[in-house]
């Protein structure tokens, strides 16, 4: 079947197998690899990405569900002022180890911050339960955000 | 101006947070196809048949390959005792027995499950103690077949995988003396490595060699073991490196590699990638191996430790890896940091028909610390002393004699580690606050850098920035992305930017041991200062010259050759390169490094395969829990880690590395179960079932680096990244048993445990 959307601003249209996931059609048919597969059965969160601005799990997300809709990966978010001030922030705090977890991260947490500037630690920590990385141990992650946002708030 | 100590962005920072990062998984050759393994449904058995025509016959299918259709050669790290495919038996669940080559993953998945195998199943060895009984069966009736893959045979038989002992003289007399002896058993049980990137690889076969891609930590090991598999020399395979997402030791054997190497000659060249499922994965890691610790401590009418026994069980799985150099870290632990007298260590490996364990951060240390500390904690509940008096009275000093024979000039550091943490937080004082369910818990470790070689190249751009080539891997650590980088940096005076390292491809850069032990730091650090340095003599020479000076006046400092004391008389390196062109040819230096086993006594044990530890480093922490009596969960409040790094290189590499590491050990101690179940198969076989550690279920640690810079180690770095995963569950047990009275002596602490303890 064929389906339309909008992947980081540019309408797609794109033939896809009715089963197919999201994650596949971003990774496999249209080559955006940022968007990182770790488990398949979205328990990691390596594979999140925005759908109408909503963080999911791209791994178990039916890719037709997402005719019509709009989607951002890491490489949309890389273009994103936040996206870029989060990313930035992920390399000077040493939120970045193996980096393989880190585009789900970066997702979730512009999804996190464009609803609320200024989160408090427990509200990160709650709202990165979907995302496991398995090299920080997040204390760096956080302090990324914690710089993100004073600098935005400095602005 | 020194970058040694400062913070720096990752060199791969920005292609990894971005995305632009390719992947193990994300790499893709021209024209490639996909390949699939067929693997055991079960942990023992023997195939009665197995028919590869209709998968044959499957849409998109090039390729089914079986044993028939290997090479008949037997590989493994330590010991050769294993096949490529399963021959007539299969071992443990998740073996292969077949691999399939098509045009799509789906379509090579689908051929593989299309294959026609029977398998008549056979008891299954699982049980540690049952293993060595003499009614076991054997998991390799032709374990005497095994050769070893470098030197001479070890103590092995049956069962048994690997043996070392140490019997003293002493002990049995120390015994019999005793005011009183105190035992223990503790078990523990295997941890997956849980790295976020599956393993994957991609073949090619080309011109009569094997081209491999691979996100590896140990590209020379895939080389060798690709080349043992598809019986070559190990030149005949190159292997190429990609960004890893994650390893923690499961990335340093092969895995992948050899079935895409075979299945791309089988195809004639095309190029073939196969990536594991999350449930393969997990099934077939080579895990943090299950164990069973016994301590028995001596003690006299003063309470002190007069002699020891410890005797460790430990599951080898179905294949030996790199587990039987490991046995003899026992004797390294048994007595590492606090005195106990002669003491006998009977360390086993067995066969079981089960997944092979492996190499994970912090190899048996972590249940062999468990047990030690445990132990401590329960002599001195059991003698009515403080646990940290106790601990401080047995504590070594400068100059201890370890049981085999290795002198600890330095091991009073182990004090000022214990004396930063009562800084931080005052045992008096955390007793005297002590609430209902909680508790804590504290012990010490020490631990090795590994010493295996690396090598390096650092090449002079004519631009004055430098190319270093090496095979080390930076998993994650940092220990290339910022260590090795700043050290280059720091002796050629140039920016971190200015220094750039490729990733590793065997063809290209000599012989790595791999990212493993906390060794890339210091030592390819080592070899790329020591590489560094030849740049340094070069430069001086050429720019003498030119600047009219002695070759001995000259000092490269600040992206300059300069006179030194001439303010003015200097030039860039740019210029001193190009310079080079014309005169003695392109500036480039040599570097390798390799750290020497301190003296040991090779009499004190047998199968002493790992006999010393290189570049010790001490550890001390300290863990404040509070237990929740309605659900029996555990939360670690407080964590505290003091820790000999020689010197700290990169503060967010050192912080990153602690960090992460107790996060792991959190894990281990409180959650991470990979259990086995009688019938040899793993019960949790995803992430869902798997527990790993979330940002809600770690507490920040604080981290308090003791600095002693080693003179061998690059700016006086020692390994870093290993050790603080040893102490967390051992400080974790001891604080859960502390908060709730009772002893706790597995891993991991499960709240069903926690909730039985409180309700007995």
């Amino acid at each position: 079947m064929e389906m339309t959307f909008t992947v980081n601003g540019t309408q797609a249209k794109v033939e896809i197998d009715p089963a197919e996931t999201l994650l596949g059609v971003l990774r496999e048919r249209l080559r955006l690899t940022g968007t990182k597969e770790g488990c398949n059965e979205g328990e990691c969160g390596a594979c999140t990405v925005l759908v109408d601005g909503l963080p999911v799990d791209s791994c178990i997300y039916s890719a037709a569900a997402t005719g019509g809709r709009r989607v951002e990966t890491v490489e949309g978010l890389t273009l994103d002022e936040l996206g870029r001030d989060l990313q930035a922030a992920f390399v000077a705090a040493g939120g970045v180890q193996c980096g393989f977890c880190t585009p789900g991260f970066i997702a979730t947490l512009v999804s996190v911050l464009r609803e609320n500037e200024a989160p408090s630690e427990d509200d990160l920590r709650t709202a990165l339960a979907g995302n496991i990385c398995r090299c920080t141990g997040y204390s760096q992650i956080l302090d990324a955000v914690a710089a993100t946002v004073s600098r935005r708030n400095g602005r | 101006m020194t970058v040694i100590g400062e913070r720096i962005p990752r060199s791969d920072g920005q292609s990894k947070v971005s995305g632009e990062a390719i992947y193990g998984v994300d790499y893709a050759e021209p024209g490639m196809i996909w390949g699939a393994l067929l693997r055991s449904p079960v942990s023992s058995g023997r195939i009665t048949r197995l028919d590869t025509t209709a998968a044959m016959a499957m849409p998109g299918v090039h390729a089914v390959l079986t044993a028939a259709d290997a090479p008949d050669a037997y590989a493994g790290w330590v010991l050769r005792d294993q096949r490529l495919f399963a021959v007539d038996r299969v071992h443990f669940e998740g073996q292969p027995i077949a691999a399939v080559a098509a045009d799509t993953l789906a379509q090579a998945r689908a051929a593989a499950a299309a294959i026609d195998l029977e398998i008549e199943p056979l008891p299954a060895v699982v049980d540690l103690d049952h293993a060595l009984s003499p009614d076991a069966p054997l998991v390799h009736p032709d374990w005497e077949s095994f050769v070893p893959t470098a030197g001479p045979d070890f103590p092995r038989g049956g069962n048994l995988a690997a043996e070392s002992i140490s019997d003293p003289p002493g002990v049995d007399e120390a015994f019999a003396r005793a005011h009183r002896v105190i035992s223990d058993e503790f078990v523990a049980q295997r941890q997956y490595q849980a790295y976020i990137e599956p393993k994957s690889a991609v073949g090619i076969f080309r011109d009569g060699r094997y081209t491999i891609h691979t996100a590896h930590q140990f590209p020379y090991n895939v080389r060798d073991r690709v080349s043992q598999f598809l019986n070559v020399r190990p030149s005949a395979v190159r292997v190429v490196g990609h960004t890893i997402g994650g390893g923690f030791g499961a990335k340093l054997d092969a895995s992948l590699e050899p079935y895409a190497a075979l299945l791309s000659r089988a195809v004639r060249g095309l190029a073939v990638k196969l990536v594991n499922t999350r449930t393969e994965d997990l099934i077939t890691c080579p895990s943090r191996e299950g164990a069973i610790t016994r301590l028995r401590s001596a003690v006299d009418a003063e309470g002190n430790i007069i002699a020891r026994e410890l005797e460790v069980i430990a599951d080898n799985g179905a294949y030996s890896g790199e587990m039987p150099w490991l046995a003899s870290i026992a004797l390294h632990c048994a007595r590492g940091v606090y005195r106990a007298g002669p003491t006998r260590v009977v360390a086993r490996l067995v066969y079981t028909n089960t997944t092979p364990t492996g190499a994970f951060r912090g190899v048996n240390g972590t249940y062999l610390y468990h047990a030690v500390e445990r132990h401590m904690d329960h002599i001195a509940a059991e003698l009515g002393v403080d646990r940290l008096e106790y601990r401080l009275r047995h504590l070594f000093t400068d100059g201890e004699e370890l049981l085999n024979g290795q002198v600890l000039d330095d091991a009073g550091i182990l004090r000022q580690g214990f004396e930063a943490i009562e800084a931080a937080a005052p045992w008096a004082e955390l007793q005297a606050e002590k609430r209902p369910y909680r508790g804590i818990g504290i012990g010490a470790a020490w631990w090795l850098t590994n010493p295996s070689a690396g090598t390096a190249v650092v090449k002079m751009h004519e631009d004055g920035t430098v190319a270093v080539v090496t095979a080390a891997t930076d998993n994650g650590s940092g220990a290339v992305s910022m260590g090795v980088t700043q050290v280059v940096a720091e002796r050629l005076g140039i920016p971190p930017a200015d220094v750039h390292i490729a990733l590793p491809d065997t063809d290209v850069a000599g012989f790595d041991g791999g990212s493993q032990g906390s060794r890339t730091t210091r030592i390819v650090g080592k070899a790329s200062q020591i590489a560094a340095d030849e740049v340094v003599e070069k430069l001086k020479n050429v720019a003498a010259g030119l600047l009219e000076a002695a070759a001995e006046d000259l000092e490269v400092a600040e992206g300059t050759v300069r006179v030194k004391g001439v303010p003015g008389k200097s030039m860039t390196l740019a210029e001193v390169a190009v310079t080079a062109m014309n005169t003695v040819g392109p500036i480039q230096g040599t570097g390798s490094f390799v750290t020497p086993f301190p003296d040991f006594n090779p009499g004190c044990a047998t199968g002493l395969m790992l006999p010393s530890f290189p570049t010790p480093t001490y550890h001390v922490h300290l863990a404040e829990v509070e237990v929740d009596p309605v659900t029996g969960n555990v939360r670690v409040l407080r964590y505290l880690v003091a820790q000999e790094v020689g010197r700290v290189i990169s503060p967010d590499g050192t912080y990153g590395q602690v960090m992460g590491a107790v996060t792991q050990g959190i894990g281990y101690a409180l959650h991470e179960s990979l259990r086995i179940g009688e019938d040899g198969r793993y019960r949790e076989r995803t992430l869902e079932s798997y527990r790993l550690p979330l940002a809600g279920d770690v507490p920040r640690v604080e981290f308090f680096p003791l600095e002693h810079p080693d003179p061998d180690g690059p700016f006086g770095a020692k390994g870093v990244g290993e050790g603080p995963v040893l102490l967390p569950a051992a400080v974790i047990a001891n604080a859960v048993s502390d908060a709730i009275g009772k002893p706790f002596n597995q891993i991991p602490i499960t709240p069903e445990e926690v909730l039985a303890a409180i309700q007995s």
